[in-house]
């Protein structure tokens, strides 16, 4: 197939498509709306619906309905509408729900602003509503990988029977490139979901619920998730960029700030100065061996990030003290340049006068 | 000669049934059952009509009449299991209602029936057709989920008062003006069973609630909210309709209320919804039969029974 031109957003939802999705329930939200709009206009072009819910709460729960009755099914929203998703994303990981979730963030808290910014990397992978659970959180860092990523996400859901979230930012949601679908599954051909609850004719009736009153169930349930975290641990994904043979400084950065981190690789080059690139593609869950690796060789590593400092609580729980691991965050919108990670990293690496 | 059969240990020993009797056939046992009530027996068999009221009016489908070699049974689309509600609360025979109108239309098998957060919470358990539990509130929005995705199946939300009108109002208006097409089956019992008694939305001006004890404040919490009514400001919704089971003759209207709303469904009618008003002898603090009379005295009046909006007639083309 050939490359086509295509903005994030959309590439995000031809993906989904292609995945053989043929269900959105969504609430419009800066700046991800070019997710719904695409699908508003998509689905019904290949038979498939589109609802716009009167709130994120209510898209969720839809999500849970229909997840509930075997469908592949996903939403798209933004920080403040992710919040409100929540309840639904709970009630879907205790009911082992596969849906996909894309959450092109914008900076906080609360209404904050339309900016980009990774500021719910807390949210997405720890949890993010009540109760103990996990969600398999993927970080794309350019469009082709936003497109691939969304079709294994539905792949990994329905593996797992646990939500998906792709992480994303403003930027990659806005950015133009070329983008290629590697694959198209029909809905037609997507295996059967015997816990499905699609009518009981010649079976069983199926139960989809989340409620567990007798304590020594609920436990038993809770470890039984946790297993299936455990083993999606065999999903880790992540990206090491010029490490082989050691570097300066390793700076571990995810989505945008990866791609800024490249520009700045290719300017500290010129300085004389090597920076390698860990960029973690699974943020949950993390690939802490492979970060371990790439930080053995390096002389300082540098955790850069659009928060305050979240994704560092990881590494230094990877780097268990091993290392020195430095922070350099921009919020609120506002973006480091490549040339501040230079800056950055020079720092850690100069010698005391 | 008809005959009442007593399945004595489903029985929470409510006295509806006797209550019911129009013949006085039934009478207290002086035993208990296995779960330690007194069930009512047949002490006058000979006077039993076979009018089957006692029947209509066990929550617990305690109670078959057998007339003219026919026995009645458990519908099919109820579990063996017995219901979790208290003696005498009316969910059982709304649960049973719905039930059987499952099996008449013989739609058990592609039916999916979402239960609630409240007293209902464990409906998943007694109706015998795939079933998924929603979050408080949210039942018609998982309803939405389901039918928008799977057409073909029949869909129907049980829910209270607290459930729909007050933490789920906006699904409930949203998914009533978008016209999904499901079946709404609304208990309204003017009072938060499951968390003990307090206000609901639906709790009748100066009723004491946990959350109100010197009784609802129309200054402080408003009036209380007239659900079908409010719905039917609407144009899309299709079949809006009130009715109760406090005794026999409501439960047969009711039953025919639910038998319709399904029927649009199957149909391709879009949105119904059938508010049944509900005793909560428990939280009202009262016996059961007072407890209905209670309804038909205070939220009858507030909560006229009826149908509210029916579909549109279709349009007759010309010539056909
Ligand atoms: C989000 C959330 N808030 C509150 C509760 C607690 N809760 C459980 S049931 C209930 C009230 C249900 O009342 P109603 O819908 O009238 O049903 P009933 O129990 O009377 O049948 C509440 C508030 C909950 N489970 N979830």
């Amino acid at each position: 197939m050939a490359k086509k031109l295509m903005k994030g957003c959309e590439a995000i939802g031809e993906a989904a498509i292609h995945a053989g999705c043929r269900l959105f329930f969504g609430y419009p939200i800066t700046p991800q709306n070019e997710i719904p709009e695409y699908m508003s206009a998509r689905l019904p072009q290949v038979g498939g619906v589109f609802v716009q819910a009167e709130s994120e709460v209510a898209a969720s729960n839809m999500l849970y309905g229909a997840s509930g009755a075997g469908c592949r099914v996903f939403t798209s929203s933004s920080s403040p509408g992710i919040s409100l998703m929540m309840e639904g994303v709970s009630y879907m990981a205790g009911a082992e729900l596969p849906v996909v979730i894309v959450n092109i963030m914008r900076g906080g808290p609360g209404l904050g602003g339309i900016l980009p910014s990774q500021s719910d990397y807390f949210q997405a992978t720890k949890g993010g509503g009540h109760g103990d659970y996990r969600l398999l959180v993927l970080a794309p860092s350019t469009v082709q990988e936003a497109a691939d990523l969304v079709i294994d996400a539905f792949d990994l859901a329905d593996t797992y029977r646990n939500p998906v979230m792709i992480l994303g930012d403003g930027l990659i949601g806005q950015i133009m490139e070329p983008v290629e679908f590697k694959k198209e599954i029909k809905p037609e051909d997507l295996p059967e979901k015997p816990w499905a609850t699609t009518g009981c004719a010649g079976r069983a009736r199926n139960i989809i619920n989340s409620l567990y009153l007798d304590p020594e169930e609920l436990e038993a349930h809770n470890w039984a998730i946790y297993a299936k975290y455990q083993e999606m641990a065999k999903e880790v994904r992540h990206e090491a960029f010029n490490t082989e043979g050691g570097c300066d400084v390793l700076i571990v950065a995810y989505g945008t700030v990866a791609r800024i981190t490249k520009t700045a690789i290719e300017m500290a080059r010129e300085k004389g100065l090597k920076i390698g690139l860990f960029r973690p593609i699974t943020l949950y869950p993390y690939p802490t061996e492979a970060l371990v690796k790439a930080a053995e060789g390096a002389k300082a590593v540098l955790v850069s990030e659009l928060s305050t400092g979240q994704m560092v609580e990881d590494v230094r729980a990877a780097i268990a003290g091993r290392k020195e691991v430095a922070f350099h965050g921009r919020v609120g919108g506002m973006v480091m340049g490549p040339d501040d990670l230079v800056e950055q990293a020079e720092k850690l690496v100069a010698v005391p006068a | 000669m008809p005959s009442v059969i007593i399945e004595k240990d489903r029985c929470k020993g409510c006295e509806l049934c006797i209550n019911a009797c129009p013949e006085h056939v039934l009478a207290m046992s002086e035993e208990i059952n296995a779960k330690g009530y007194f069930f009512p027996m047949a002490a006058h068999p000979e006077n039993c009509t076979g009018c089957r009221y006692c029947l209509l009016v066990c929550p617990d489908v305690a109670i078959q009449v057998e007339n003219k070699g026919k026995v009645t049974k458990r519908p099919d689309a109820l579990t063996e299991k017995g219901f979790s509600y208290c003696p005498g609360c009316t969910h059982g025979v709304i649960h049973r209602l719905v039930a059987e109108v499952l099996d008449e239309l013989g739609v058990r098998e592609r039916t999916v029936g979402i239960a609630p957060v409240g007293c209902s919470v464990l409906a998943y358990e007694f109706f015998a057709c795939d079933m998924q539990e929603a979050s408080h509130g949210r039942a018609m929005a998982v309803a939405t989920g389901i039918k928008r995705g799977r057409p073909d199946l029949v869909v129907f939300t049980y829910q209270g008062d607290g459930d729909l009108a007050s933490i789920g109002m906006a699904e409930t208006i949203h998914s009533a003006n978008r016209g999904e097409k499901i079946t709404v089956i609304f208990v309204n019992n003017a009072i938060y069973g499951m968390t003990g008694g307090q206000m609901a939305p639906t709790t009748l001006p100066g009723q004491v609630a946990s959350t109100c004890p010197t009784g609802r404040d129309v200054n402080l919490a408003g009036y209380p909210i007239r659900v079908v009514e409010l719905l039917k400001e609407l144009k899309t919704p299709a079949y809006l309709a009130r009715v109760t089971v406090d005794d026999p003759k409501h439960v047969l209207a009711a039953k025919k209320a639910i038998r319709q709303a399904f029927k649009y469904q199957l149909e391709g009618t879009c949105f119904s919804l059938i508010e049944v008003l509900s005793t909560c002898p428990i939280g009202w603090g009262m016996q059961p039969h007072e407890a209905c009379g209670w309804l038909e005295e205070n939220m009858v009046p507030y909560y006229p029974l009826g149908e509210v909006k029916v579909p549109e007639p279709a349009v007759v083309k010309a010539g056909s």
